[in-house]
């Protein structure tokens, strides 16, 4: 009976503290949520205002309230069918999805070399390049405008003068890749040569299909510098609408105060248009982050 | 199926670090070959230089006659386990196994038939449509040795196959092989750490130290007559008791003095010591743990000793026992003669007598630490240098 007692006296105690726990758990995970909600309200709230402001029809300018009173597409028809936005788009997305592109394969290519073959001058090649990169790309803007300017890549033909642009310097964005390449162990390369795999069919057959992760962080990266990119885009298509990108296009509607009056939904809807394929492309592409790819390769 | 050759190999890294000196070898048609030695002795490297992923320096190596020295490791038909055992961790089983023979191009059905029947001997079939992170240590270097076998190669390396395998695991596997290799009968090249490995696999055994071979030989040449102290002290285990003492020469007969006892050299080694005109001096002799005997108090040549350690291992027990002049010194005792009693007084502190005969004896140079009952050539033989540069 007395051991009962004892036992019972102890599991109310036990149930007591657990009880207690519970409640501090329960208090701290409350406020964990509550920042984490303002946090995330604040975030989303100038996304969530542009959109609102693109569905508004009952002006064209900034007004002091979100919702609109009247909702509409018209916006968007606008957009798509009275203006240049439509070619402004199609340029951008073409730079972005050519240099997207090239500038996969290069670093890819680069990154594997960096990290896989061992030749003179590797060492230094890589200082080079790690201090080349310190520099600020922009310091270069006017040496290379007058390149382009002479190869008569400027102005309505700014577009292919600035993939050039782009790609140009993508090998020097070799540290993150290389960092992954050198995470894969070297006896899968040297396994496959030995199976009689050259050292293309390496590359291609063994060390790209283990690196998907790394490949969607190129493809994005590369994606999203033409995608947004406006000083350069700016500097290369200088007035010709022709070569404009969607930054510059987009702001040259707002450049003043009676533009900005006549435009802002507009700008508005075409910053919704903008933000669309990004968003779309970090929702398909994030599935294939996935860690530990390289399970059961070697002895762990 | 072919001869491995390989004349003057040389290994030396962008650092100037010498990985292999002047390495010669000569490797049979279907032989199984062992490198053995310490980490950091070139053997490794020696068998990279055989595969083709580490250049070679200098010298020449030749598979089944022809220079291979500029092929790549795709053109030389080899194939290679690696420690790691390095599987495609994207493909299955099976596509691991396949992937030699899909590059090469084969039809599907031989693909098939390859991959099935080697996957068969090695008992992994039920496996072939895992991923390798679904398998045990165990299974994957199965599908190691699997990827090496299922193609028509000339030679067969293995870098440490077993290294990463637990014991009990690396014992059942070390049978495996030597079945396995019984069934595909072609050159083995094996790179192992473990003598043990080294002795039970080879036909013959290579043993190198820091880039230099010191013995190449069959497991019984190197066990029985070890060409120098540190094959006698490498090869065996526990290793060789080795110590210095005095050579003498009284009335015809040798004789040796350890720790006080006069024990004589009679019988093969004896008349192998006057046949090669040993010089009586101070050498170092060498005992194996296994060839020491307790002797009762106060026998003929018995030596005094105190155990140290007492490790019981079942059917023997090592007992490291310390002499009277402080050398120490391992003993295996096979417990079948011993009598419970006996085994339970065997224990710290105890007092032991010891001795042994001439015939289990290992005679070395002092100096040189060459086996003074092999025959060499005057100072330009390379083994020779080898010591001096010890």
């Amino acid at each position: 009976m007395n051991n009962n007692y004892v036992e019972k006296s102890s599991h109310a105690e036990f149930q007591r503290r657990h009880m207690g726990m519970k409640i501090k758990n329960r208090i701290s995970n409350t406020i964990i949520y509550i920042i984490l909600i303002v946090m995330t309200v604040i975030w989303l709230f100038p996304f969530f205002a542009i959109l609102c402001e693109s569905l508004r029809m009952e002006s064209t300018g900034q007004v002091g309230y979100i919702f609109p009173h009247q909702w509409g597409f018209g916006n968007y028809i606008k957009l798509w069918t009275e203006t240049d936005f439509p070619k402004w788009y199609g340029n951008t997305m073409l730079m972005a999805l050519i240099v997207a592109v090239l500038q996969t394969v290069i670093v890819l290519a680069m990154s594997y070399t960096l990290s896989r073959l061992r030749f003179k001058g590797r060492k230094g090649l890589m200082n080079f390049m790690l201090v080349l990169g310190m520099f600020p790309g922009f310091l270069t803007m006017i040496v290379l405008y007058t390149v382009l300017k002479d190869m008569g890549l400027t102005g309505p033909n700014a577009v292919p003068g600035l993939i050039l642009v782009y790609v140009a310097s993508s090998g020097m964005g070799y540290y993150v890749s290389k960092g992954f390449f050198d995470t894969l162990p070297r006896s899968l390369d040297e396994a496959a040569r030995v199976d009689g795999a050259t050292r293309f069919q390496v590359f291609y057959k063994v060390i790209l299909p283990l690196s998907k992760p790394i490949i969607i962080y190129t493809i994005l990266v590369a994606f999203m510098a033409p995608w947004g990119d406006f000083i350069f885009a700016k500097y290369i298509a200088r007035t010709s609408t022709a070569g404009w990108n969607v930054a510059v296009g987009l702001k040259s509607w707002i450049d003043s105060k009676t533009l900005h009056d006549t435009n802002y939904t507009m700008f508005c809807a075409g910053g919704v248009c903008v933000a669309l394929p990004v968003t779309l492309l970090f929702m398909f592409l994030q599935k294939y982050y996935v860690e530990g790819v390289t399970g059961g390769a070697v002895k762990g | 199926m072919a001869t491995v050759k390989l004349t003057n190999v040389k290994k030396v890294y962008d650092n100037k670090v010498v990985a292999v000196h002047d390495f010669n070898l000569d490797i049979a048609d279907k032989e199984f070959i062992v490198f053995v030695g310490p980490s950091g002795c070139g053997k490794s490297t020696t068998l990279r230089m055989i595969a083709g992923l580490e250049e070679i320096s200098d010298g020449i190596v030749e598979i089944d006659g022809e220079v291979v020295n500029d092929l790549q490791p795709k053109d030389r038909h080899i194939a290679m386990v690696f420690q790691n055992y390095a599987l495609y961790p994207h493909l299955t089983v099976f596509e691991n196994m396949a992937f030699s023979l899909r590059l090469k191009k084969y039809p599907q059905k031989e693909v098939y038939e390859r991959v099935t029947k080697a996957a068969e001997i090695l008992g992994i079939t039920e496996y072939l449509t895992r991923k390798p992170r679904a398998l045990s240590g165990g299974q994957r270097q199965r599908v190691a040795i699997g990827r090496a076998m299922v193609r028509d190669s000339k030679v067969f390396l293995m870098d440490e196959p077993l290294s990463n395998l637990d014991a009990k695991l690396r014992n059942q596997m070390r049978a495996e092989i030597i079945l396995l290799r019984q069934r595909i009968d072609t050159t083995f090249i094996y790179v192992t750490h473990d003598q043990t490995e080294a002795m039970t696999l080879g036909d013959r055994i290579v043993i190198m130290k820091d880039g230099y071979i010191m013995q190449v030989g069959t497991p019984t040449e190197v066990f029985e007559m070890p060409d120098n102290l540190f094959v006698a002290e490498f090869i065996g285990a526990p290793k060789m008791n080795t110590f210095k003492t005095d050579l003498l020469y009284e009335n015809g007969k040798y004789y040796v003095t350890p720790f006080g006892a006069k024990i004589e050299v009679d019988g093969y080694k004896g008349e192998k010591l006057a046949e090669m005109n040993v010089k009586p001096q101070e050498i170092i002799l060498g005992v194996r743990p296994e060839h020491i005997v307790l002797a009762k108090a106060g026998g003929e040549n018995a030596i005094k000793c105190t155990i140290e350690v007492n490790e019981m291992m079942g059917s023997e027990v090592h007992l490291h026992v310390k002499t009277e002049s402080g050398e120490r010194l391992i003993v295996r005792v096979p417990t079948i003669n011993l009598s419970f009693e006996e085994r339970e007084a065997l224990i710290y502190g105890a007092k032991v007598y010891i001795t042994f005969e001439g015939k289990v004896m290992h005679f070395f140079d002092k100096e040189k630490e060459h086996n003074l009952l092999i025959k060499r050539e005057e100072s330009t033989s390379q083994d020779e240098e080898d010591y001096s540069l010890e």
